[in-house]
C-alpha cells in the first residue's frame, strides 16, 4: 500500500530515536512500563527526551509540563493546516488522526493531499504503524538500557545534549534561526550561571521566542512544514 | 535498581511520574487538535504569532543544550563543538553516535 511504501524509509530514520529514548529513560530511573507510558501518551521524541532531562535534574513538575507543551506547540500549526484535508474523516477518525499527528505524518499527509484526496485509510495506516513502531522501539531500547551497568562509561549522559544540538542544527535554514538560537544560547548560559537549572530552559527559550515575535514573519508556514518532513519524529 | 535511586534523589515520586506522563500526554494532544479548533474559530493564525510558534523548537532546544558549554568537563565541551560542525554534514543519528562514542572514549582513556 502507498502508506506503507511512504512510511518505511521514515521508520528506519525514526526507530533508532525510539531505541535511544528507551535506553536513556531507564538510565534516568524510569521502569520499562513508565518509559513506554511516556511513548504511549506523548508520542513525540524530542519532548519525551526533554522531560527526561528535566526530571533528571530535579526540575519541578510545572516546568516539565511547560517545556513539553512549548516543544509540542508546533503541532498547533500542523493541525490548523491539516484540518483542511480531513473532509472525508468521521468524528472519531478525526480524533484519532490528531492524536497520531507527528512531524513525518504531517509531511506525508500534506504531500498526499497536494496530489489527491487524503483518505482515512492512507492517513491512519501510516499513523497507526508509526505509533506501534515507536512503542516497540521504546521497548527494545528500555530492555537494552536495563542491561547497562555503568551508563556514564558509555557516554549515555551525553546522548541528550548532542541529540538536541543535532535537532537544533536541523532548523538552521529557517528564516530567524540565528537570531533566535543565538539569543536562547546567551540567555540560557547567563541564567544557568545566575539562577541554575531548570530556569535556563524557560528563560532561554522564551527569550528566543520573543526575538522571533519582535522581528516578525519571514517564511510561510508550508515551507517550514516541508523542512520538518526531514526532521523525523521530533 | 540504580535508576530508581536517581529519581528519588531528585524528589520524583512514582505518583508524580505517572501524573506528568498523563498531563504531558493530554497537553500534547491539546496542541495536536488545537490548531483545528483555532482555525474553525478564527479562520487563520496571525503572522506574528505564527513566527513565534515557528521559533519555539529551536529556542527551547538551544536553551536545553547551552549549559553543556559551561557545566561539562573538557571532553564534553570539545565533543559538543565537534558535533556542532559534524551536524552541518551528517544525519542526526550519526552525530549522536559519534558524539557519544567520543565522550565514552575520552572517559575510557581517563581524560
Amino acid at each position: 500500500m502507498a502508506a506503507i511504501r511512504a512510511l518505511l524509509p521514515v521508520l528506519l530514520a525514526v526507530l533508532p530515536f525510539g531505541i535511544v529514548y528507551g535506553a536513556v529513560a531507564v538510565q534516568e530511573g524510569l521502569t520499562i512500563l513508565q518509559a513506554m507510558g511516556f511513548s504511549a501518551t506523548i508520542f513525540a521524541g524530542a519532548s519525551q527526551l526533554a522531560a527526561l532531562q528535566l526530571m533528571g535534574i530535579g526540575a519541578p513538575i510545572w516546568s516539565v509540563l511547560l517545556t513539553v507543551f512549548a516543544l509540542n506547540f508546533r503541532h498547533v500549526l500542523y493541525s490548523a493546516s491539516l484540518s483542511r484535508h480531513l473532509g472525508t474523516f468521521s468524528g472519531p477518525q478525526k480524533a484519532l488522526a490528531f492524536f497520531l499527528l507527528v512531524d513525518p505524518l504531517f509531511g506525508a499527509a500534506e504531500a498526499r493531499a497536494a496530489t489527491r484526496r487524503l483518505t482515512p485509510a492512507y492517513y491512519l495506516t501510516y499513523g497507526v504503524l508509526m505509533y506501534v513502531g515507536w512503542q516497540l522501539a521504546t521497548l527494545a531500547g528500555a530492555s537494552f538500557g536495563e542491561l547497562i551497568e555503568d551508563p556514564d562509561a558509555f557516554g549515555l549522559d551525553f546522548v541528550l545534549p548532542v541529540y538536541f544540538l543535532g535537532l537544533v542544527m536541523g532548523f538552521r535554514k529557517r528564516g530567524l534561526f540565528y537570531p533566535v538560537a543565538g539569543t536562547s544560547l546567551v540567555v540560557s548560559v547567563v541564567v544557568y550561571w545566575l539562577a541554575g537549572p531548570p530556569w535556563h530552559v524557560s528563560f532561554g527559550g522564551l527569550a528566543g521566542i520573543a526575538v522571533a515575535a519582535v522581528i516578525g514573519p519571514q517564511k510561510r508556514v508550508d515551507e517550514v512544514a516541508r523542512e520538518d518532513k526531514a526532521g523525523g519524529a521530533s | 535498581m540504580n535508576g530508581e535511586a536517581l529519581l528519588s534523589d531528585t524528589g520524583w515520586s512514582i505518583g508524580s511520574i505517572w501524573f506528568v506522563m498523563l498531563a504531558a500526554g493530554a497537553l500534547t494532544y491539546l496542541t495536536r487538535f488545537g490548531g483545528h479548533i483555532l482555525i474553525s474559530l478564527l479562520g487563520t493564525i496571525p503572522p506574528r504569532a505564527s513566527a513565534a510558534l515557528d521559533a519555539v523548537p529551536a529556542a527551547v532546544m538551544t536553551a536545553i543544550v547551552a549549559p553543556v558549554l559551561v557545566s561539562g568537563d573538557w571532553p564534553e565541551r570539545v565533543a559538543i563543538v565537534v558535533c556542532l560542525i559534524l551536524s552541518l554534514r551528517l544525519p542526526l543519528i550519526a552525530v549522536v553516535v559519534i558524539g557519544t562514542a567520543m565522550v565514552a572514549g575520552a572517559r575510557a582513556l581517563g581524560l
